[in-house]
Parts: C-alpha cells; sequence; structure tokens
C-alpha cells in the first residue's frame, strides 16, 4: 500500500527556517536522508520532493476558453505543505511510524522537531491513470 | 523546472461518488486524456489521486520516537484530492497545465474549474529553505 506523509507548516512559520544555524540545519538534513537511505534500502521508497516558499505559490482557475486565470493572491490557508514523501509498506502503522521519525528530525539546538505530518494512503489504482513512481531528486 | 500542481477540495463537497456513472465516467477520461498527452509531451514527472478524509491520520513524535497518531483530523477546509508534477520550461506553461487540470468536467459535463495550488519544486530538496 502506498502512503503519503505530508509535512506542513504554518505560513508564518515557514520564514523561521531562514534563522536556524547552518548547523542545525544540517543536521536536520543529515537525519532526513538517513531516513530515506533506510526507506530505500528496505524497498519502502518511493518519491520525496520539497516545495519552493509561500511567495512563490499561485492559484490557478481555467477560464470558460481554457486559459488560466493566474490569482497573486494566495488564499488564507493557514498551513503550507513543505514537502512529501511517497511510502509503498505493508500496513498502516508502517507508514505512521516512518511519518513518527520524520516528525522527530532535529531541529535548532538539535532538539526534535515534532512537526505534525499528516498520512494518507494513495488511491489506487492512481484515480487520474498515469504513475510514474521513482522520482527522488 | 518542476511544478507541482495541487487540487483541492473542499472537505464538505468530497462527494464524487454521489455523481451520475456517465459524469464520472466523462471526468476521468479527461483526466487520463489530459495525462497521456502530458506523458507525450514528456512534461509528466508524476501523478497521484489521494484517498478520502476519513482514512487520513496527523502523527506526531513522542519523546521516545514512537510515533503517535491522531485519528481527530484537525478542521482545515480544504483536502487534497490529487496531484501532478510537470516538468516544463516556464511557469505560465505550468499554469497553463493547471487551467486545463481545473477544467475538468464535473456533474453534467459543465467545467468544474477548481482552483489548483500551483508551486514550484526545490532545485536541491530542502536546502533552499535555509
Amino acid at each position: 500500500m502506498k502512503y503519503i506523509l505530508m509535512m506542513s507548516a504554518t505560513k508564518a512559520g515557514v520564514g523561521t527556517y531562514h534563522t536556524w544555524s547552518p548547523k542545525d540545519a544540517e543536521a536536520h538534513m543529515e537525519c532526513l536522508r538517513t531516513i530515506v537511505k533506510e526507506l530505500t534500502d528496505f524497498g519502502e521508497f518511493v518519491a520525496t520532493q520539497g516545495l519552493a516558499e509561500p511567495a512563490e505559490a499561485k492559484l490557478v482557475r481555467g477560464e470558460k476558453n481554457g486559459l488560466p486565470v493566474t490569482d497573486g493572491i494566495f488564499p488564507e490557508s493557514k498551513e503550507f505543505l513543505l514537502g512529501y514523501w511517497i511510502v509503498d509498506v505493508a500496513t498502516p502503522e508502517r507508514a505512521c511510524a516512518i511519518a513518527g521519525r520524520i516528525s522527530a528530525a532535529p531541529g535548532p539546538g538539535g532538539v526534535p522537531t515534532n512537526m505534525a505530518m499528516e498520512v494518507r494512503r494513495l488511491a489506487m489504482p492512481p484515480a487520474h491513470g498515469e504513475n510514474s513512481p521513482g522520482q527522488s531528486d | 523546472m518542476k511544478y507541482i500542481l495541487m487540487m483541492n477540495t473542499m472537505r464538505a463537497r468530497q462527494g464524487v461518488p454521489n455523481w451520475r456513472q456517465a459524469d464520472l465516467q466523462a471526468h476521468i477520461a479527461f483526466m487520463k486524456n489530459l495525462n497521456r498527452g502530458l506523458h507525450e509531451s514528456g512534461e509528466l514527472v508524476s501523478a497521484e489521486g489521494l484517498t478520502f478524509p476519513e482514512q487520513a491520520k496527523l502523527v506526531r513524535a513522542g519523546k521516545d520516537g514512537a510515533p503517535i497518531t491522531d485519528g481527530v483530523f484537525p478542521e482545515s477546509k480544504e483536502f487534497l484530492a490529487g496531484f501532478w508534477i510537470v516538468d516544463v520550461d516556464t511557469a505560465e506553461r505550468a499554469y497553463a497545465i493547471a487551467a486545463e487540470v481545473s477544467a475538468a468536467p464535473g456533474p453534467g459535463g459543465a467545467a468544474l474549474s477548481m482552483p489548483i495550488e500551483v508551486r514550484p519544486i526545490m532545485n536541491a530538496p530542502s536546502q533552499e529553505m535555509f
């Protein structure tokens, strides 16, 4: 079963990453790299992506003629997706265990961030056809 | 440049199973056709659909690193139904694809005009944050 583990921050909280010391940032990244390496070794890793900051986000709707209408003003949602992991695991408990490890990645001063991770099963088969797993860059 | 196109629906309106069979089939055929076109143009990286809200969990690590799962999902109005990752030359192309997705047919064949959130993917994942 495939699960997506979504890491969200509050929109206001995204900026606080810039205040982390390089050492804290490196420790955080090293922890996440280790988790991905282990998941790869277990054959559970499917994909991970990090997303750019809120300032670069757009909201798009199709007009009647099919042309895009982009909205510079982003809707006021409190939560903002920072990145996600897709894992292929035997049980939902395993997906939650992995989410727990990611949540425990160290933040400033080595203290775990304890960020809330949203865990959701992917629809099987993919609801909209194409599906090319294995993206990891 | 890689972009993610996120299709959010209102939680209260996640009633796709209530659509007429013909409407549902037209919607899925539209999406399949769209994906085929993106695949053929070499722009599709991946696409996934997500299951319904009642299967979602919120997880935090406890002090010992063990997961604490929360059955009660936080009350956000929007809920991710699925996403596409595309690799395109310009942001405008990503917006154009998002508009196509937005115009997918709903009940009675009318365009849904769903808002699609378009965000660039980080080049070196997460390092840009700091």
